[in-house]
């Protein structure tokens, strides 16, 4: 695993990684209510990995999505994603970047209500002016087991088909990063599980339409986490450690212990 | 839940906004035409009694149902809107009937500061038409305002009519089982309530059996003005027919004109969401329709008048000439003030549908395309539709002055008001977009 806070340069020889940050640090609002939601970390995420970001609410794991995504600017710090420097891009390259280079998979499956399935899997294409490709868009919605529901409208699909749609939509462009937001906080466990089965399955099935993939999920439940490789635990903006195969009950533990710092160190600051 | 729902106003205020203005100037245009029929009732000869009856009865009538229909559709489009919030109470354990109470309290609450202020306009210009009425001799000086009672008993009126239209909305809004599913999607309504469908046929087959009454009967009455009068209003009335079931024609009719707005990604998202959303977009749609209607048909019926208008009628002519630039010049405002104020409340629902096409990879610039390129294709069908509308009023009146079905000038009116209807509706969606355009930031 490349998984750990100091290797901040791509090997040599290797691909460079999928996504990687240097010292990034982002700040809301100025002078004394000013909020540092991410105070300078260093990750790296290589090719074929699936990360879990967990932490506390308030430790910046959102904020770390946003300004991974090209959504915010950082304060401070890099974002390198497939070896490029995208932090100092206009908002139109950003964009680009956005649906070229990272797939999406949200909370709330974040479809477009007025597009059929496969509509919504190739909107990424159409956004970038292409046509979409029916073969890729068909084979990705077979492989995510909803083939015989390409022509269903969103409010036809139950959530957790609805979060497989979006899967496939994320995995559309082939990406170079594929970035989840909860993406099972709005769906029960059984559904839950076929979701996270899914994207672990995009990150192990090199070779296949929709494989080998690189996969980093926010999410605050221990059971999702399980299905990574690693697990990068934040507090208050900076890492407070990996966790290389986890386990549900290990993650709970250490999430627990976090809980308990966070809450000695706020009563340590309000006495 | 008055506090509830006063919450509740602020939280949205432009939605809030668009019923205001609607109510606002629906009483004043209503109660302006009613203070003139009030006049009557005072001491006045029988011709003024009778112009004053016709103008304030007839010609407001025409006016009264567009302002009664834009305020239903307004309603109706700023309470469907919240069929979501509406499931999240029912979640937390709000009846039906309480939900449909919330909404109706909000209601309540704009319509009627609104009316009342609209009474206080109508009152205004109740005043003003009347001295407009008399300086140009229309009617004797001795004629009176005959205070307020006129706007007032609009006002009530139109606060009952918007309460209506939001019982109306409240009834299918809170209905459902209570759910947190967001239900933005377009087949749970697809289908045209029935009301619609009545009051369609009931309006379009009256204004065209006025027409047809016109070119058999009217047409031959030695009062020139007898076949005005009885095809004036067909086209507004086929208009409000067709507004009636805009839902449905917008979803068949954006089929249509697909293939005319090009491939683009924009294109493709308008194309589907003017098709499978036909009931947000109809809203604008409606207005579009009898805007042009109303404006095409009674402008080219006063040019086919002056045109063709016997000897001897020049005092008449100048009355219902009058009258028709009035009706025009109202209608026209408060049409427009309708399309500006739907685009906006239905755009500003959909701020966060737009942030979600912005996080999907969409530039500020697609998302705005995608927008004007759905009001090209409300403001195309609305024009198209407006125009087969106005034909209900020029065909007969131009049959019954011997121009025959095509009038014999300002064929270049039409082509005015479409382009300038066009115009307004894509400014609207503009200005509307943009207020509502996805600002950078959050996942979520």
């Amino acid at each position: 695993m490349g998984m750990n806070s100091h290797t901040s340069q791509p090997t040599p020889s290797g691909p460079p990684p999928a996504l990687a940050v240097r010292g990034l640090a982002r700040t809301y609002g100025e002078g004394a209510g000013a909020v540092r939601a991410l105070a300078g970390i260093d990750l790296t995420f290589p090719t074929g990995t699936f990360t879990a970001v967990m932490g506390p609410s308030g430790s910046g794991k959102s904020t770390f999505l946003t300004c991974a995504a090209g959504l915010e600017r950082p304060s401070e710090g890099r974002v390198v994603i497939a070896g490029e420097d995208v932090t100092d891009w206009s908002e139109e390259d950003r964009t680009r970047l956005r649906r070229e280079r990272i797939g999406f998979v949200f909370q709330s499956f974040h479809l477009m209500p007025y597009l059929t399935a496969a509509q919504n899997v190739g909107l990424p294409q159409r956004l970038a002016g292409h046509r979409p490709d029916r073969k890729r868009v068909q084979a990705l919605l077979d492989r995510v087991g909803l083939g015989d529901r390409a022509g269903h409208l969103p409010a036809e699909l139950s959530g957790g088909q609805q979060q497989r749609v979006a899967i496939a939509r994320a995995l559309v462009s082939d990406p170079a990063v594929i970035l989840a937001d909860e993406p099972t906080g709005a769906l029960d466990s059984a559904t839950a599980h076929e979701v996270l089965a899914l994207l672990r399955s995009s990150v192990d099935d090199a070779g296949h339409v929709g494989g080998g993939q690189t996969v980093v999920m926010v999410t605050h439940d221990p059971v999702a986490a399980a299905y990574a490789d690693t697990v990068v635990f934040l507090v208050d903006g900076r890492i407070a450690g990996t966790m290389a195969r986890p386990t549900a009950d290990a993650v709970a533990g250490q999430l627990a212990h976090l809980d308990e710092l966070v809450a000695e160190h706020s009563m340590g600051a309000a006495s | 839940m008055m506090r509830l729902a006063l919450a509740s106003l602020r939280h949205r205020a432009t939605a809030s906004t668009a019923t205001f203005l609607t109510v606002l100037l629906g009483t004043a245009l209503m109660g302006s035409f009613a203070t003139l029929a009030q006049a009557a009732t005072g001491p006045v000869s029988s011709t003024d009694q009778d112009t004053l009856v016709i103008m304030g009865a007839v010609v407001g009538g025409w006016g009264a149902l567009i302002v009664l229909f834009a305020v239903v559709s307004t309603v109706g489009i700023t309470v469907t809107q919240r069929e979501t919030e509406i499931g999240l109470l029912r979640t937390v354990g709000a009846t039906p009937r309480q939900a449909a109470r919330l909404v109706r309290a909000e209601t309540f609450v704009v319509a009627v500061v609104a009316s009342a202020a609209g009474a206080l306009l109508a009152s205004l210009g109740g005043r003003a038409l009347l001295e407009m009425l008399r300086h140009g001799d229309v009617v004797a000086d001795s004629v009176r305002y005959q205070g307020g009672a006129a706007p007032a008993g609009t006002a009530v009126l139109i606060v009952l009519v918007s309460l209506l239209g939001s019982g109306l909305a409240a009834r299918r809004g809170t209905r459902g089982p209570a759910s947190i599913t967001p239900s933005e999607s377009a087949r749970g309504s697809q289908r045209l309530r029935a009301w619609r469908v009545v009051a369609a046929v009931l309006l379009a087959a009256y204004g065209l059996a006025m027409g047809v009454v016109t070119v058999t009967v009217t047409a031959h009455d030695p009062d020139p003005y007898a076949a005005m009068s009885t095809s004036g209003s067909c086209a507004i009335l086929v208009s409000l027919g067709l507004a009636c079931v805009a839902p449905w024609l917008l979803r068949h009719l954006s089929v249509v004109a697909k293939p005319l707005l090009g491939s683009s990604a924009a294109a493709h998202l308008a194309a589907y969401n003017t098709r499978r959303r036909a009931h947000l977009l109809s809203g604008v749609l409606a207005p579009v329709v009898v805007l042009t209607a109303a404006s095409v048909s009674v402008l080219m019926a006063v040019g086919t008048d002056s045109r063709t208008r016997p000897a001897g009628f020049e005092q008449d002519a100048r009355t219902i000439n009058l009258l028709n630039n009035v009706v025009v010049g109202m209608v026209v405002l408060f049409a427009a003030v309708v399309v500006v104020n739907t685009f906006a409340a239905v755009v500003a629902h959909r701020r966060a549908e737009l942030h979600r096409l912005w996080l999907l990879g969409a530039t500020p610039g697609q998302v705005e395309s995608s927008v004007l390129a759905e009001a090209r294709v409300v403001a195309g069908i609305g024009v198209v539709l407006g125009l087969v509308a106005s034909l209900a009023t020029v065909v007969p009146f131009g049959i019954a002055r011997h121009e025959g079905v095509v009038p014999d000038g300002e064929l270049w009116l039409p082509v005015v008001i479409a382009v300038g209807v066009v115009l307004l509706t894509l400014g609207s969606a503009r200005s509307a977009v943009r207020r509502a355009a996805p600002s950078t930031g959050a996942v979520r």
